[in-house]
């Protein structure tokens, strides 16, 4: 074994890829699936990627140890990564250490929220990452692996073992990677990244606590209104971590409903309002004892008799991914933590 | 074959400690104590429960039930600092 400052190799003797996995596996290093293997060589390629970031990073809960490049840039490796992927991913863990992130919360609750990294800006294209079609499935690399990278970096730096402290009742399958890019050229709408303050020539990710997608189905409706009261009558869930205002939530327009939600005039604040009130669980739709617990101790307000998803209607979060067909998704946060956005600097 | 340790990381250097702390043992027969909430869902009644069983060896006017407003978030330094400052032991409720 050999230290530096900010990276430890270690002489693992000649294994072959099965050996090498079970002893990566036997280590604890694994999600379950193959690994790749972090030669300091790898390595190396992906740090070159990043040369000119040296922020600093705070301490990764929850064995809050602080994380270095060469250790993140080992986990992306393993991922199967790109290196030009690297920087997304370093981007992608600067966002969930944002105090606001609440990761130690996110990584030991039995909620199973994953992080969720949704990419937008210019580099979707350069990196081919899925904006469009099946965007939150299987078989494109970029999307895969860079949500994969994050996973196994809090799993290995960040010490989140399930069963230990990932005390997830029964996770999702969002915890193995959950990643994609919006879908900015089928969007009639500004955006994500510039109506949070970026430039529209900046890359940026942002984290969020979710629950895997929820589909919202919607091939009758031809209209604006009809669209969104099906996308509020989905959100209005009792079971949800978000009830009594604890958002926020992410709502993922597909780019048909899209279009006609935008022909009929409906701004981006207009879909947020009336989400924020069509979405509210009217309280007798809550059992008593569970409304008794969110009043006493969870400090939700009851407003109208009606439980609200989130604080404000900003705390909805929309914009336009996927491909062809009337299908747009619900994604639940873990409730008590905040979107967090990184500008992804490379090189 | 050589690799680079993926659950490497750096311990943040803990400036201020100056030697390991101090702890008063609590005498739980008749000490004041905190009874804190997580805020999960029933754990004051839990809680409570706890309390009224210690009522057959010790007062319990001076345990005192105290809770953080979210499961979800850590307990504000405010709460930890009343504890530290009134009470010579906590029960936490630690599970769901």
């Amino acid at each position: 074994m050999i230290e530096d400052m900010d990276s430890e190799t270690i002489e693992v003797g000649d294994l072959d890829p099965a050996q090498w996995n079970e002893y990566a596996n036997d280590r604890g290093w694994s999600d379950g699936f193959p690994l790749a293997v972090p030669t300091q060589e790898a390595v190396d390629r992906f740090l070159q990627t990043c040369r000119k970031d040296n922020a600093p990073f705070a301490p990764m809960s929850p064995r809050l140890l602080v994380p270095t490049m060469p250790a993140i840039a080992a986990n992306a490796v393993m991922a199967g990564c790109r290196a030009e992927y690297f920087p997304v991913v370093v981007a992608a863990v600067r966002a969930v250490l944002d105090p606001a992130y609440n990761l130690h919360g996110t990584l030991a609750t039995t909620h199973p929220c994953a992080q969720l990294l949704i990419v937008s800006g210019p580099l979707r294209g350069q990196l081919d990452i899925n904006c469009t079609g099946n965007c939150f499935g299987q078989g494109r690399r970029a999307n895969a692996t860079i949500g994969r990278a994050l996973q196994l970096t809090l799993l290995n730096i960040g010490g989140a073992r399930p069963g230990e402290m990932d005390r997830a009742t029964q996770g999702s399958p969002a915890k193995y990677a959950f990643c994609f890019g919006e879908n900015e050229e089928e969007s009639p709408w500004e955006p994500y990244h510039v109506r949070r303050g970026f430039d529209a020539g900046d890359s940026v990710v942002t984290a969020f606590a979710s629950e895997p997608p929820h589909n919202i189905n919607d091939h009758a409706s031809t209209s604006g209104e009809g669209i969104l009261q099906t996308i509020a009558g989905t959100i209005s869930q009792t079971g949800a971590n978000v009830l009594g205002g604890h958002g926020p939530y992410v709502v993922v327009i597909g780019p048909e409903h899209a279009h006609t939600i935008h022909r009929d005039g409906w701004t981006i604040p207009d879909i947020q309002e009336k989400l924020f009130e069509d979405s509210a669980v009217h309280i007798s739709r809550v059992p008593p004892e569970k409304r008794k617990n969110y009043a006493v101790d969870r400090s939700a307000k009851v407003v109208n008799d009606k439980f609200y998803l989130t604080c404000s209607p900003e705390g909805i979060h929309i914009l336009v991914a996927g491909g062809p067909g009337k299908h747009s998704a619900y994604i639940p946060t873990f409730g008590s933590t905040e979107a967090c956005s990184v500008r992804i600097s490379n090189v | 074959m050589r690799i680079v340790n993926p659950s490497f990381g750096l311990r943040e250097e803990a400036g201020n400690l100056t030697g390991p702390a101090v702890c008063a043992v609590a005498d739980w027969s008749r000490d004041p104590i905190a009874i804190v909430s997580n805020s999960k869902p029933n754990a004051r009644e839990l809680l409570e429960g706890v309390r009224a069983q210690m009522g057959a060896f010790r007062p319990t006017d001076n345990i005192d039930y105290l809770f953080k407003d979210s499961a979800a978030q850590p307990a504000p330094a405010e709460l930890i600092d009343e504890i530290a400052r009134k009470y010579k032991g906590a029960i936490l409720a630690l599970a769901d």
